[in-house]
Formats: C-alpha cells, structure tokens, sequence
C-alpha cells in the first residue's frame, strides 16, 4: 500500500467555513483541519467559534471571525484580512443557514426575507467576496453550497426553507458555469435530515413518534455531520478536480423512493 | 481616474497593473463576461449605458475612462 498516497488530503489547502459554530459547519471545521487544511472560520455565534477552535487541528494556524454574514460591508474586509493572515483561499463551504417548518397560511414577506437573506444571499455575496481579485488562490479551487434534499423535493410546510435550497441548487450550476475560466469548481451538496445538537431537540427529531417517521424516510437512518463533512473534503480535494456543477445528495436514500 | 481604474480593474478581475494607453481587449482576462462585468460597472457607477455596438469603437482604457466621464 502507497501510504503517500491520498488525493482527499487538503494539505495546502485553505478553506473558508462559514456557519464554523454548531453543527455541521464545525464538523467541517474538525474534518478539514484533520486532513490539513487551513481554516477560516466565520460565524456570528463568537462563543461557538471559541469552542470549534478547541477542537481544531493546530488552531494557531486558522483565523476566526465573530461576524453577521448579512453584514455585506464588513465581510469582504473580514475576507481581505483573513488572506492577508491565512493566505489565499482555496476553497469555501457555505454552510450557514436557518430552517422553518411553516406552515403557507402564516407566512409573511418578512419571513421569506430573513431565510432568503440568511440562507441564499450570505451564501452569494461570500462567494462573491471571496472570488474577488485577490482573495482567491490563482490556481483555483472549490465552492460548495449547502441545498437540501428539501429544495428538490416536498415537505409539507417546508416550502420557505425549501425555496431558499432550491435557489442554492439552481445557482450553483450557473456559477459552475460562470468560474470554470478561473478554475473554480462549484457544486452544491444536499444533505437528508442530519442530527444536530440544534435540530435534537426539534419535534421530528426529539420526539420519539416523530422521529421514528423520519428515520423510515432514511433508507440509511439519520445522518451524522461527519457523513456531510466527509463529503464536503471530496470537494475541496483534488480527488474532485473534474467535478463542478454537480450536487451531491448525501441523504440515507431519502431521494430514492 | 484612480478610481475608475480600480473599478475596471475589479470589473475585469485583474491584478496586475492598468495603464491608461493599455488595449484592454488585450488583457488576457478579458472575455465575455468580463466586457458584462464592465457594462455593468459603467452604468451603476457612472450611469453610462453603451451600446454595443458603442462599445466596439472603445480600443483603450482611457477611452473606457473618457466614456464614463463625458456623458
């Protein structure tokens, strides 16, 4: 055996992680720095981030910033000083995001506004950002967004969070299109229903009847967040250097019935 | 016309340096997205709309400059 021999290390690699304070967004965080990568991590939650850091590999290596994704001014300089400490970016998994289940009958504009914002425009102007001029490795890299099984397919009262995934989705095939010159692949990823300390203690999950519909719905069961950072490494490795425009269903088989 | 120089060349992604007499048609960023980037720079910070056709005739980047500044 080649011992030498493995095309998902991320050695040399630097990836941006946004959502790095809970959840999958912190396994990616682990995941990554253990095949080598270095971090920067971004995230509102600045006492989640503290804890991410300490279950890091080498922590001194990786930038943290405590920032509102939403706030489009102060992200790109969040960006142009992480380069500047980090070293340029070669990759990005656009992990933040928020979930509902609500129903039509009570939905407001406001509320598509805050999921579309928080889910779908953070995700664009990062993106954005980090392909500026400067920011970005010369010799391209990864971007990954975050859909869900959800955006291609029906839950009842999911249509908001769905409509924000969908959109992730759509675009990522058209900045496939769009970066190919630069290198830069984009796909997106699209998890099944994936156990959190947050969602833990959401009824489909929390309660024992509820959540034993939703594991019928798993082929697999129940996701972990390592079986989406995992994914997430064969992205931003070399190992998927002719993938781009692809979305990978990580979902327990919930898409193939 | 530092400004717009830094403008252009965020529209066209370049990083090295941009002279005045330079044929930006020559640089090899350009392409066809970055001549929409570039439309798209022109008219929300100078309020210029080009035709294409317009467009064509512009050879230098103090063409491109003189274009957004004698509407």
């Amino acid at each position: 055996m080649d011992k030498q021999f493995n095309p998902f290390s991320l050695d040399g690699k630097v990836v941006v992680i946004s959502g790095a304070a809970s959840g999958i967004g912190r396994q990616c965080a682990v995941s990554c720095s253990k095949m080598g990568a270095k971090l920067i991590l971004l995230d509102l939650n600045e006492s989640g981030l503290t804890e991410t850091m300490t279950m890091v590999e080498r922590p001194e290596e990786h930038y943290t910033a405590a920032v509102n994704l939403t706030d489009y001014e102060r992200v790109p300089e969040i960006i142009k000083e992480a380069v500047a400490k980090v070293g340029r970016i070669t990759g990005l998994l656009n992990c933040a995001g928020i979930s509902t289940t609500l129903p039509l009958n009570v939905a407001k504009p406001e509320t598509l506004d805050k999921f579309f914002h928080v889910n779908v425009y953070t995700a664009y102007f990062l993106s954005q950002t980090v392909c500026k001029v400067g920011n970005f490795s010369k010799d391209g890299g990864s971007i990954v967004f975050f859909s869900s099984a959800a955006g291609q397919y029906g839950e009842t009262c999911k249509s908001i969070y769905g409509m924000t995934k969908g959109a992730l989705y759509a675009g990522a095939k058209s900045l496939a299109c769009e970066l190919a010159r630069k290198n830069i692949r984009v796909n997106s990823i699209s998890p099944g229903v994936i156990v959190t300390p947050i969602n833990m203690n959401l009824p489909h999950i929390a309660d024992p009847e509820q959540r034993k519909q939703t594991e019928a719905l798993h082929l697999l069961g129940l996701g972990n967040p390592e079986d989406i950072a995992n994914a997430c490494i064969y992205l931003l490795s070399d190992a998927s250097r002719w993938v781009t425009g692809s979305n990978l269903v990580v979902d327990g088989g919930y898409t193939t019935r | 016309m530092e400004k717009f120089i830094e403008l252009f060349a965020e529209a066209i992604e370049r990083e090295d340096e941009i002279k005045m007499q330079d044929e930006f048609r020559e640089y090899p960023e350009w392409s066809s997205i970055t001549y929409l980037s570039v439309i798209a720079m022109m008219d929300e910070e100078y309020g210029v709309q080009i035709e294409e056709a317009e467009f064509k005739k512009l050879r230098t980047v103090q063409a491109l400059y003189d274009a957004c500044n004698n509407k």
